[in-house]
């Protein structure tokens, strides 16, 4: 179990905390962090009223900016962000100066965007800038420079230089911030995006307080290192914040991440109960219920969201995903633009869109599609895998290759690219690489249980019976373990195979129980009764059978002790699929 | 948090999940320095006072301003000053007047502009270029919005005081008509020197802002001619990178550039990117339904073909021949699906080409030809007819074939205007003579191929091209001038190959195998082995059968014959299988010295008629008297002279017309020696010394092209024969000059093994 921050013992003091940061983040218009930080506090115990913290200290400056700062607040609420910098101009207290910066840095950025639908060319658009931005940069470095800077006003020195692309001194700046005051989740959320790996982050070095097991735990959802996540949060749950819908949905994004489908549903729908209001990451759950085909609940879901609020990105989502559950895919591939419109760089709806235009046959759409969602983000897998099936479709066996490549190195243990890898490099007839893929398949814990039996039918391709039979063995094994019965075809080529290969090995008794098995099938029956016959037949001519190597069936009286699964361990075979 | 601010705009030009940067047709708007070009134009038309010679180095410049990146306002003017300074002058009056004037005055110049559908009879004719570029300005002026209007026009103000800002410390040249009229001259040189300094700064190619769509084609229309013809006239490649990304930040959709990109990677041979761009390139041109009516068949389907196709080219130019080979199976079952013949026919010649490269000997069909022809692809058929010719010459065809179908060929280039394949022809047949050992042929073809202008338009200063046929004949010319001894000349053109083919270029290999040849060939004539040793490693790399030649070389020339015989016999196996006849005559020729310098002359002879033959069966001239040498030497130490001579005469003819020095001078030796073996055996006393007189000027001859080639070693020896025959012709005088000069080389050279009379 991660060890914790030792702080996480006192959650009164936690709750305090807390408590102050909203009000200090709310004076200063930083609605989202207030947001989280309100979100935890309620998911804790109210603090009596003696408990409660005082306001937080006001000084003479405050007390001097008091009239400017509220009207000019009362501006920057209403979004009239030069407004209030105007008012704010000689204001000298921390709190009214950060107001200053945050309304010059937002309307600058409100600028931005209003030039942006209004430039002179498409090849202006990449052209238009912040213009405030370099001027809050020299004010503000100055000000870093003599140390005149407190939590806030680093962050937002931060937020510029990330603006400006110079993410090295943003870096230093917000991990500065965070040492400032370590409460305020904005500034460790901009560092989650800004550090790229493992590496990194074992470099830099945090404030120790509990926040910054919240940050580790977001950080690692992140990178993709979803055990470690899953601990931290468990961890967090333990301590006292079960409550908590952040927590909770986080966890549920990390199940779906790790295609934990059953669980990531369950807390979603823990999550729904809890905030059944809530649009975030609803997107996500309706991925869930579409690979489940839950039709009802998607339908409710997406009823649900449309009337809390139709023009949402995550809304939009979510009616796509049930027109395309429907297989009315036009009208899914409408809603996803709908999305797109709404934000551009909403990466799942490019590539969600690009599955539509798949199902619609219209490759070249879903393959324009598909390379906007790379654009937006290079490093989104299943726009590289989107890509390659799209192009396997074509019949393209070689040019998907390198689609599918991509993809597997985005996500080197995710089985499906694996399983796609081996299928084209079958289909190029390069069955050593192809069996590598498979086998690698497996080993890395096949979702969809196809890789063994390709593999199995690969190697009996190849001519090698001993492997082949070998795969067929541990793929019923782990069918029978699941107790899953659906895929019986492939059962049935198993069985069959054995059968013949226990035969021509002169080992009678597993062949006859293959055979029986067999004729569980309607595919093999024929096959299964002539092999008993045939067996019989040479039993009847007086030879002993020597069963030195018998069935690992766990359902057969015979072989409950005996399982040659564990001789016939994973590593044997790979030594002969290198 | 951060993501409240993240930019939110709306891509009009989306539909059906396709963005088509032009549904509005919005290929270009107005700028600063458009409209600049606007008030140029404007002032061209009602201006009287120019000069005819004037208006025409004008009208000469307006194309280039139409279709050039946005130039600043002091380039710009400095360019209009170099034709017609009073007009600059009017320009940037008219701007100045604008700029420091109020909005109204951009109104109402956009107002007052000649309307190209009035006037029929001015050169701003609504179909001309340049009334299209003002209707094109006008329309996108009037589509401008309010706020857009305004920022056009502060946009201007800047344009316009930059270039105040940096002409204000100068003299201001813009102020005073006639003090610019008398220092036209100077100005002119400054600017000259300002242009460039400024040409070669990448940065000043990044700050120069977007550029419109048509200014984006116009460059990567530019930039991959200039990749084609002359690579170190365009951009270099980090700094093409640039611009490209830059260009693809801003409009993602220009699938062009992601060629150039592809183009550009390949450059630098980097296969990550280079595949990259192909593949984005391909994913953005496959377009639907629209494209198809033009090609004639669906659209989509055509582009994947070919896609594979250029997969296929890429693979095989980083040596994957496996994955090409996959690539190009590809794109054959396509094509095969759907009935392109073309595409296939393509594929076809790839195939061949492929094969050719994996070394197997696949031939490709005459068939293959005649479907090309058939098909209506003249480039392929003759690219076929070419690779046929190849094939034929060193199968072993008959030149006049070959020379007839190469004539043929010509013939569909010239009417095609395939410049290209001219080119490669020209070159074919450079290699073809050299081959057959014609040096003079192959220098005239060499020649004609260097002083013929290219067919391609003459823009851009770009007078010939880089492609490989150039390489091939500056190659083979430096080597026929290193053969003649011309050092100096032969590094001269090696120099000017480094130049036009830089190290990393894909045709640099050629010219660098080049090189270390002639070095290795010049350290073995002068005997400094250890030196053409360190060559030995480098040849290896760029070539193997070379290498392992070159290898044996030196050992032979070190006397280290069991390790030269074990290396020339594996070579001479593995040229047998691969069919490389000259190789394989080469290697014989060694084996045969190897066996002379364990003195069994008869062993020899086998293999010298064994190459005799093959080399006049292959038609190649050069080898053959080669062989005659080498026979007449091993006759020569078997005792019978007067044969020797007398094959020798076969052999002399062709060494002195087309041979290299160092032959001639060993086969002017060797008649020498013949001569003087001869001549012990003549009856009377005075013919003999008549014969002893010519083989003392045979041996001059071949000292002078000793000494031409640097050949120490053999210089002394010669000067040691000479000596001895002096001795024997009672000429004292000239003796002891001989053996003064004999005793100088000897004592500076140390004494190798072998004895260079018994050597050829």
């Amino acid at each position: 179990m991660a060890a914790l921050s030792s702080q996480f013992g006192d959650l009164v003091e936690i709750k305090k905390q807390l408590t102050v940061i909203i009000a200090l983040c709310r004076e200063r218009g930083l609605m989202h962090s207030v947001k989280w930080a309100s979100e935890l506090a309620f998911a804790l115990d109210p603090l009596p009223m003696n408990e409660l913290p005082p306001p937080p200290p006001f000084t003479e400056e405050d007390a001097q900016d008091l009239d400017a700062y509220s009207l000019a607040k009362s501006f920057f609420d209403l979004k009239e962000y030069d407004r209030a910098a105007y008012f704010l101009r000689g204001c000298r207290s921390q709190k009214a100066y950060f107001l200053y910066m945050y309304s010059r840095y937002l309307s600058g950025e409100k600028k931005k965007d209003d030039e942006t639908v209004d430039s002179l060319g498409p090849l202006e658009k990449g052209q238009v800038k912040n213009e405030s931005l370099r001027e809050l940069r020299v004010e503000l470095s100055k000000k870093h420079k003599a140390r005149e800077l407190d939590g806030f006003g680093l962050y937002l020195y931060g937020v510029v230089l990330r603006k400006l692309d110079l993410l090295k001194e943003a870096i230093d700046v917000f991990v500065e911030a965070t040492h400032c005051l370590p409460l305020h989740w904005g500034a460790w959320l901009e560092l989650c995006n800004l550090v790229e790996n493992k590496e990194m982050l074992k470099s830099m070095s945090f404030p120790d307080t509990w926040m910054k097991d919240f940050f580790l735990a977001h950080i690692y959802t992140e990178m993709q290192m979803i055990e470690e996540a899953l601990q931290k949060y468990q961890s967090l749950i333990n301590v006292g914040f079960s409550k908590s819908t952040y927590i909770i949905s986080q966890i549920a994004v990390a199940y779906h991440n790790i295609r934990d489908i059953d669980k990531a549903l369950s807390m979603f729908n823990e999550l729904r109960e809890q905030d059944p209001y809530r649009i975030e990451n609803m997107d996500t759950f309706s991925n869930l219920l579409y690979v489940r085909t839950m039709k009802p609940e998607l339908s409710y879901l997406a009823h649900n969201l449309c009337d809390i609020d139709k023009y949402r990105v995550e809304t939009c989502c979510v009616i796509g995903n049930y027109y395309s559950l429907r297989s009315q895919h036009e009208k899914a591939a409408l809603y996803f633009q709908r999305a797109l419109k709404l934000n551009p760089r909403c990466l799942g709806a490019w590539t969600l869109m690009g599955h539509e235009y798949m199902e619609m046959k219209n490759t070249s759409a879903a393959i324009q599609a598909y390379r906007h969602a790379i654009e937006v983000n290079k490093r989104d897998y299943r726009a590289w895998y989107g890509l390659g099936q799209t192009y396997e479709i074509l019949k393209m066996p070689f040019y998907c290759l390198y689609y599918y490549r991509r993809a597997h190195q985005l996500r080197p243990n995710d089985s499906r690219m694996l399983v796609a890898l081996g299928e084209c490099y079958e289909k190029l007839n390069q069955l050593v690489e192809a069996t590598k893929c498979y086998w690698r398949a497996y080993s890395v814990g096949d979702v969809e249980r196809m890789a063994l039996v390709k593999l199995a039918k690969l190697h009996e391709q190849l001519n090698e019976s001993d492997q082949a039979a070998q795969c067929y063995v541990i793929y019923i094994k782990e069918i029978f373990e699941c107790g899953e019965l659906m895929e019986q075809v492939e059962l049935s080529t198993a069985f069959r195979y054995l059968g013949q290969y226990y035969f021509k090995n002169k080992q009678y008794d597993d062949a006859s129980i293959c055979a029986q098995r067999c004729c569980n099938y309607n595919d093999a029956r024929e096959e299964g009764k002539s092999l008993l016959r045939q067996i019989s037949q040479v039993r009847g001519q007086g030879e002993t059978s020597s069963s030195d190597l018998s069935l690992p069936f766990i359902f057969g009286p015979l072989s409950a002790k005996n399982t040659p699964v564990r001789r016939m361990s994973p590593l044997n075979l790979s030594s002969v699929t290198p | 948090m951060a993501s409240v601010h993240e930019s939110l705009y709306f891509n009009p030009m989306m539909t059906n999940g396709v963005v088509h940067a032009n549904v509005f047709g919005v290929k270009d708007w107005v700028t600063p320095y458009k409209i600049t070009v606007l008030m140029l134009l404007d002032e061209m038309t009602i201006s009287t006072s120019i000069t005819l010679l004037d208006r025409r180095r004008l009208n000469k410049l307006i194309l280039p301003l139409l279709q050039s990146p946005d130039m600043t306002l002091s380039q710009l003017i400095k360019t209009v000053e170099d034709s017609c300074p009073q007009l600059a002058y009017t320009v940037h009056l008219r701007l100045q007047l604008m700029a420091d004037g109020e909005l109204k005055d951009m109104e109402h110049f956009f107002d007052m502009l000649p309307s190209p559908f009035n006037e029929t009879e001015s050169e701003a004719h609504k179909t001309s270029v340049v009334g299209l570029f003002m209707r094109h300005m006008v329309l996108a002026y009037n589509k401008l919005s309010f706020s857009q209007v305004y920022k056009l026009y502060t946009a201007l103000q800047q344009y316009y005081q930059s270039y105040e800002r940096k002409d204000s410390p100068t003299a201001e040249p813009a102020e005073d008509t006639d003090m610019e009229l008398t220092n036209t001259e100077e100005l002119g040189g400054k600017m000259e020197k300002e242009e460039l300094d400024l040409e070669p700064s990448d940065d000043e190619v990044s700050t120069r802002g977007p550029l419109s769509q048509k200014q984006a084609e116009y460059f990567l229309a530019q930039q991959a001619y200039l990749l084609k013809n002359d690579e170190n006239k365009a951009l270099d490649p980090a700094a093409l990178q640039k611009e490209l990304n830059n260009m693809l930040k801003f409009n993602p959709d220009f699938a062009e550039a992601h060629y150039l990109s592809y183009l550009n990677s390949m450059r630098v041979q980097d296969i990550f990117n280079s595949t990259d761009s192909l593949l984005h390139y391909f994913d953005r041109l496959i377009l639907p339904g629209g494209d198809s009516k033009s090609n004639g068949d669906e659209g989509c389907g055509r582009s994947l073909r070919y896609a594979a196709l250029n997969l296929a080219a890429l693979h095989c130019r980083f040596g994957h021949y496996q994955q090409a080979e996959l690539a190009l199976q590809e794109a054959i079952r396509i094509a095969q699906e759907s009935n392109d013949h073309v595409c296939l026919q393509h594929c076809l010649s790839w195939l061949y080409l492929l094969e050719q490269m994996k070394g197997s000997d696949s031939t490709l069909t005459e068939h293959a030809v005649k479907m090309a022809v058939h098909f209506c692809l003249p480039y392929l058929a003759s690219l076929g007819i070419q690779s046929l010719v190849q094939q034929g010459a060193v199968g072993g065809k008959t030149a006049n074939k070959l020379m007839d179908a190469l004539k043929d060929t010509d013939l569909l280039h010239w009417k095609h205007s395939l410049s290209e394949l001219i080119d490669i022809s020209i070159a074919q047949k450079t290699a073809i003579w050299r081959m057959y050992g014609k040096s003079t042929m192959a220098l005239q073809q060499a020649q004609v191929l260097l002083s013929m202008n290219s067919l391609e338009p003459v823009n851009l200063g770009v007078q010939q091209n880089n492609s490989e046929a150039f390489a091939v004949a500056l190659c083979h010319l430096s080597e026929l001038h290193a053969e003649q001894g011309l050092f100096a000349a032969a590094s001269e053109i090696l120099k000017h190959l480094r130049e036009r083919f830089p190290p990393h270029s894909q045709h640099a290999k050629l010219w660098m195998l080049c090189d270390q040849k002639i070095q290795f060939d010049r350290a073995m004539n002068d005997g400094k082995y250890h030196m053409a040793d360190s060559l030995v490693m480098g040849i290896a790399a760029l070539s193997k059968t070379e290498g392992l030649y070159r290898k044996a070389l030196v050992l032979k020339a070190r006397n280290q014959t069991t390790e030269a015989y074990k290396v020339l016999q594996r070579l001479l196996l593995y040229c047998e299988k691969i069919k490389g006849t000259e190789m394989t005559i080469r290697v014989m020729l060694s084996l045969a010295e190897l066996h002379w310098s364990s003195s069994c002359h008869a062993v020899a002879l086998p293999l010298l008629l064994r190459s005799l033959a093959v080399s006049r069966e292959y038609h190649l001239q050069y080898l053959a008297s080669e062989c005659i040498l080498h026979l007449a030497f091993s006759q020569l130490m078997l005792g019978i002279p007067e044969q020797a001579l007398n094959i020798l005469h076969m052999a002399i003819e062709p060494i002195l017309a087309h041979g290299a020095l160092l032959d001639k001078g060993r086969a002017m030796l060797l008649v020498a020696k013949c001569q003087i073996v001869t001549a012990s055996s003549e009856p009377s006393k005075q013919q003999k010394t008549q014969a002893l007189e010519v083989a003392v000027q045979n041996l001059e001859e071949a000292g002078t092209y000793f000494t031409k080639v640097d050949c120490k070693e053999r210089v002394r020896d010669i000067y040691y024969l000479q000596a001895r025959l002096y001795h024997s012709l009672g000429k004292t005088a000239e003796r002891n000059k001989c053996a003064m000069l004999f005793r100088q080389h000897n004592q500076e050279l140390p004494s190798q093994g072998v004895p260079l009379i018994t050597r050829l």
